[in-house]
């Protein structure tokens, strides 16, 4: 393995990411979750059977957490805090700009 | 695999850092965990015979149903009709609920005499596994939040430092994952002994923990994660309701529990109906809430699937088992729950499930041993704070809570014979012999708690049996020997478990006299005293 200089090198940067990930992390994932829960199938624009939305929405609630972990569990391998926040944030942003529209348009 | 130098170190931190906060809480809640599996045994074994009346004909339910209905109308809210032998054919709560841990849950029970006359009494419901599985949800920190335990929101904050515990793991492995993957090195020094155990622990039950980690956070947070949930779903419901009946219905046209079963055996064909809650009858949302059990398929309940039904139109609402339309998202969320209660593989899933359960414990507390090693000053006895701090907690911690588990199994049975209510025993057991081992490994140091503990146990253990066979010897005590066979088992489990427990404790102290003089376990005298002593003898 080559020697890496220090900029490229993973900084720990535990607060931030840990802040990332927890906050902006757990964001994603119900904005992720949002989408699929009115986009996906047997989603909220379609009419089914209160026994299946039941289910539908026990599903929903239970992959959040899921979602959430992995970024969590995965932030520390952005190359700082700032690179961080800004993707996570970013996606945070396009995902509920994408929300928004999906819900007008429903 | 190469992983990066920089990455392998900071996963390195993480996995330290979220395993030496969370290890003893596992570890509380696994090997509790473990013991649940065999809840019902424990309740049978637990329960004097007295307290169970005798089951009725298939035929008789019906009349048994109604003369309770007539005589005692409070029942109307919760009656359980048990079709297990063993089991008294119906039983009501006075007071509290089938749900949660209380102390004084007074339960009736009622069955026909020959005559077909109404036999009802009362009893106090045993709460041995109620107690373990409290242990297993909160680690026995006691309080309420809302209406959980204070302690299931603790574990849920532990299981997910835990979930990142087990990425972190994996990833730190990674680069000598292949090499050292089946070495269990026991001829490298304790260190490494420990080191390999707990990797082969934590990647071969791998998918165990990340089920549990996940269902974990699910069963302490969802009501939260609802909450966002309904924000997301805008002025769509969660949970749509059918329009409520306009009918109030009345227990005087109650169908018969034949035609109930009925229902419920087309909807569920390879199930067996073990028991039926009819609850609510006088209202306009009566219920039945029917028991179904099945070794082939996997159950959503920690011992059962269920069957929601109108008793009265026989309308099923929902079921755990897949045969409506709860479409794929039924499916899998019914798996989720029936894997993290292993309820599937009948009595070998059990058992696998409880040496699962076993295994994490040690995984747990391997981790918090190669903490302390890792950390130990190798050159000297003295060691710092920290070290000496967690030390204490972990023997304190994990021998206590087993401590104050085998002294609640082995009070049971004597407890019974005098007036005392055996719950609020079983309470005061626990925490006693948890805070005194606690308080010991702090006082008296690690390895002599470690060693009275660990022998301790081992006597609680034999103790089973041994009232067993005192009970045979003296019938006229009052105390009843084990019946049946899930009782003898459990009786002659806890027997293995005494003579494990007796051979750690005789381990531990081998490695306390003569072990390694450096290490923290190490109470015997050290080479320089010996010297000295040969020298002036």
């Amino acid at each position: 393995m080559s020697r890496l200089a220090t900029t490229e090198k993973v900084q720990p940067d535990w607060w931030g990411k840990i802040f990332a990930g927890a906050v902006f992390g757990l964001a994603l994932s119900f904005g992720m979750v949002g989408l699929f829960a009115w986009l996906g199938s047997d989603g909220l624009t379609q009419t089914i059977s209160v026994e299946k939305h039941s289910w539908r929405t026990q599903f929903n609630m239970w992959i959040i957490p899921p979602i959430w972990l992995l970024i969590l569990s995965f932030v520390f391998m952005f190359r700082s805090a700032k690179q961080a926040l800004i993707w996570l944030g970013g996606a945070n942003i396009l995902v509920y700009v994408l929300l928004y529209f999906v819900r007008g348009i429903a | 695999m190469k992983v990066r130098a920089d990455i392998l170190r900071i996963y390195q931190a993480v996995h330290t850092w979220t395993g030496i906060t969370t290890g003893l809480l596992l570890f509380i809640g696994f090997f509790a965990g473990a013991i649940t599996m065999f809840a019902s045994s424990i309740d049978k074994w637990a329960t004097p015979p007295s307290h169970q009346l005798p089951q009725v004909e298939s035929t008789q339910y019906d009349t048994l149903i109604h003369s309770v209905l007539a005589q005692y109308p409070e029942s109307q809210n919760g009656l359980k009709v048990s079709f297990e032998e063993g089991q008294s054919p119906i039983t009501w709560y006075q007071q509290g609920s089938a749900r949660g841990l209380s102390l004084d849950k007074q339960l009736w029970h009622g069955t026909l005499d020959e005559s077909g006359e109404l036999q009802a009494h009362t009893s106090y419901i045993n709460e041995l596994s109620a107690l373990v599985d409290y242990l297993h949800r909160s680690a026995g920190i006691a309080g309420e939040i809302g209406h959980d335990q204070a302690g299931v929101y603790v574990l849920g904050i532990a299981a997910i430092l835990y979930f990142i515990a087990l990425i972190s793991g994996v990833i730190f492995l990674l680069p000598t994952l292949v090499k050292s993957f089946f070495a269990l090195r026991d001829n490298k020094g304790a260190s490494r002994f420990w080191l390999d155990t707990h990797n082969l622990i934590g990647i071969t039950s791998l998918p165990f923990h990340i089920i549990i980690a996940l269902t974990v956070i699910v069963f302490a947070f969802h009501d939260i994660l609802y909450g966002g949930l309904s924000k997301l779903y805008g002025d769509k419901p969660l949970f749509a309701r059918d329009a409520p009946s306009k009918v109030e219905f009345n227990v005087a046209h109650l169908p018969s529990i034949e035609e109930i079963v009925a229902r419920a055996k087309v909807y569920a064909p390879e199930h067996s109906i073990k028991e039926i809650t009819l609850s609510r009858l006088n209202s306009k949302s009566p219920s039945a809430s029917v028991q179904l059990v099945s070794d082939e398929y996997l159950m959503r309940g920690p011992k059962t699937d269920f069957l929601f039904m109108n008793p009265y139109t026989f309308e099923i609402s929902t079921s755990s088992v897949i045969n409506g339309d709860q479409g794929i998202w039924g499916a899998v969320v019914t798996t989720l729950f029936g894997l993290h209660f292993g309820s599937y593989g009948g009595e070998i899933g059990r058992w696998v499930y409880f040496f699962l359960g076993v295994l994490g414990a040690v995984l747990f507390y391997t981790g918090n041993l190669l903490w302390l090693e890792k950390r130990r000053k190798q050159k000297q006895a003295e060691q710092s704070k920290s070290t000496q701090i967690m030390g204490k907690l972990t023997i304190g911690v994990a021998m206590g809570a087993m401590l104050g588990v085998a002294a609640a199994f082995a009070v049971t049975k004597w407890v019974a014979l005098t007036a005392l209510n055996i719950n609020v025993v079983y309470m005061w057991a626990y925490y006693l012999c948890f805070f005194i081992t606690l308080m010991s490994a702090f006082i008296f140091g690690i390895s002599k708690t470690a060693i009275w503990s660990q022998r301790s146990i081992a006597i609680l253990c034999f103790s089973l049996p041994l009232s067993s066979i005192i009970a045979m010897m003296l019938p006229s005590l009052g105390i009843w020997p084990a019946s049946g066979w899930s009782s003898v088992v459990l009786e002659l489990s806890a027997a293995i478990l005494g003579v494990i427990f007796w051979k750690m404790a005789d381990k531990t102290r081998l490695r306390a006299l003569y072990g390694e003089p450096n290490s923290i376990w190490f109470i015997g005298q050290s080479q320089a005293e010996q010297t000295l002593q040969s020298q002036s003898a």
